[in-house]
């Protein structure tokens, strides 16, 4: 017999979301904890980075995109939710070995906590997104948000938890992983139409473009942003994509978790 | 008589899963001799019964399997092949800081080792001035835990998990820092504990303490019970053993050499 034994403490629903809850506070107090400026940070990156290429493709590349500041921004906070999220949630079994090694909890809340806490980064920042779509693009607060943005919260959620979690696992096993995750997704950043319009890709290419679901993810946020529209094809995909990556995610988790208190 | 925790046959080897680099996997990784910290088996047959409100010490050298015992009981690490079953809720306080944050308070971290151990946020909320209370750091439940020295670390992991309401108590070792007092506050309190029909597990190199806590034990040596039955017995024939060995290099090869 090689599982866990199952008598200690089955936690109900309600337990975990506490759980959750508290683990994702202690992280944010933490982090804002002694820090002036608090949550000025969280914003601070991918307003960054946005500017960045908004100099560098707007200025320099001297590329001609329509509403191109509106176009990166709607972009990048989500991006960042969800790369940051990830790179945290890769290394969250080695980060919290005392927890995985000394006490006994449901390994796979420690993922969702970087997940979830990222999500609450990108909470905080959308009254900024919208008061950055209204004075830069006269573009002001939809209706139809109310229900698009928790909507596609819960799809993203539902999309990165199970790669955040399958990460995880295998980096207990091989350190290496969280190297390799990184550079993916610097690399997936460039070869998801994000500071580019799918539209700029020649017609020959594009349909592999269309088919990686990181772009219906973000393209989605896009026009709901811009337009107040969701593409149901688009969030098909992605949810499709996230089943099938859940499927997997939890299989790797139920195999290989176990293990992971003598690993870290 | 209901066993709150019962051990069959139980065996753990570390070699054989081990974390991988790059470098490992194209070198292919050396396996260390049987020596004390390094052998095959970190634990070997080992069975033992624990009844419920009762009091079981887990007795040995360093290195000779008992914190691998614990975490197999509390289960964070998997068994390689025997039985092992708890009947009820366990908490745990194997580690010094083990679950806290440095950054938070006292207070906040009552809140989220609670949490962790399972217990709900009103259950925390209502036991939190008890808890405090016990742990009599007063205003320093207000400070950050990087400020705490290690046996107000002690104090504060020890007063959460005996009010965390589990059925099953896994101590490894914590005690010790604490000063007399509150070592003396703790051992009555492990007594009420059993009284109420709590069951406690403890790993302790203090033998004054094995013997005024714990009814039953075993003597781990190697991974392998040397030696176990009512715990004066036990803990008189460690120390005997220990004085015999004398202050020089510990018996590495008992086990091989029986």
């Amino acid at each position: 017999m090689t599982g866990l034994h199952a008598s200690a403490a089955q936690r109900s629903l309600p337990q975990l979301a506490e759980l959750l809850y508290v683990l994702v506070r202690k992280e944010l107090k933490a982090r804002y904890k002694n820090r002036f400026l608090g949550y000025v940070w969280a914003l601070a990156n991918p307003f960054a980075f946005a500017f960045v290429y908004w100099i560098a493709f707007k200025f320099i590349m001297r590329l001609d995109i329509e509403n191109y500041s509106l176009f990166l921004i709607t972009g990048m906070f989500p991006w960042v939710w969800m790369s940051v999220g990830i790179a945290g949630a890769t290394r969250s079994f080695v980060i919290n070995a005392s927890l995985i090694r000394k006490v006994r909890l449901p390994r796979a809340i420690l993922p969702l906590g970087n997940v979830a806490q990222e999500m609450v980064h990108f909470g905080f920042a959308l009254p900024v997104i919208m008061a950055f779509l209204w004075f830069a693009g006269e573009i002001r607060p939809m209706a139809s948000w109310l229900w698009q943005i928790p909507l596609l919260l819960t799809v993203q959620v539902a999309f990165v938890y199970p790669l955040a979690l399958a990460f995880a696992v295998a980096n207990a096993y091989v350190r290496d992983i969280e190297y390799l995750v990184g550079i993916c997704f610097s690399l997936l950043f460039f070869a998801t139409p994000m500071v580019y319009p799918i539209a700029i890709v020649p017609e020959a290419y594009r349909r592999w473009f269309e088919l990686n679901p990181l772009h219906a993810l973000m393209q989605s946020w896009r026009s709901v942003f811009l337009q107040g529209t969701l593409e149901p094809g688009l969030l098909a995909y992605a949810l499709a994509f996230a089943a099938v990556t859940g499927v997997i995610a939890w299989a790797l988790y139920r195999k290989l978790a176990p293990r992971i208190g003598e690993l870290v | 008589m209901t066993h709150a925790v019962t051990c069959e046959g139980l065996w753990k080897t570390y070699q054989r899963h081990r974390p991988v680099g790059v470098k490992s996997l194209l070198l292919g990784a050396t396996i260390p001799a049987d020596t004390r910290f390094a052998r095959e088996w970190a634990l070997a047959d080992v069975s033992f019964e624990v009844p419920r409100g009762r009091s079981f010490g887990v007795i040995g050298a360093n290195g000779s399997g008992k914190t691998t015992l614990l975490s197999i009981l509390l289960g964070t690490v998997p068994e390689d092949r025997g039985r092992v079953a708890l009947s009820g809720s366990v908490a745990s306080l194997l580690e010094l800081g083990a679950g806290f944050h440095g950054d938070l308070t006292g207070r906040e971290n009552v809140v989220l080792y609670g949490s962790i151990l399972g217990m709900r946020l009103a259950e925390i909320r209502r036991r939190f001035e008890s808890i405090a209370d016990f742990s009599e750091l007063d205003a320093a439940m207000e400070q950050p835990l990087r400020t705490y020295s290690t046996g107000m670390i002690a104090r504060l992991g020890f007063s959460t998990i005996i009010h965390a309401a589990a059925d099953i108590l896994l101590i490894d070792e914590v005690l010790a820092v604490g000063d007399a007092r509150f070592q003396a506050k703790c051992h009555q309190a492990l007594r009420e504990f059993r009284t109420r029909g709590g069951t406690l597990v403890i790993v302790s190199h203090n033998m004054k303490e094995i013997r005024e806590v714990c009814d039953a034990g075993i003597c781990l040596e190697l991974g392998r019970v040397v030696d176990a039955g009512p715990i004066a017995g036990v803990a008189a024939r460690y120390e005997e053993r220990v004085a015999a060995a004398g202050p020089g290099k510990a018996k590495g090869g008992t086990h091989a050499q029986r």
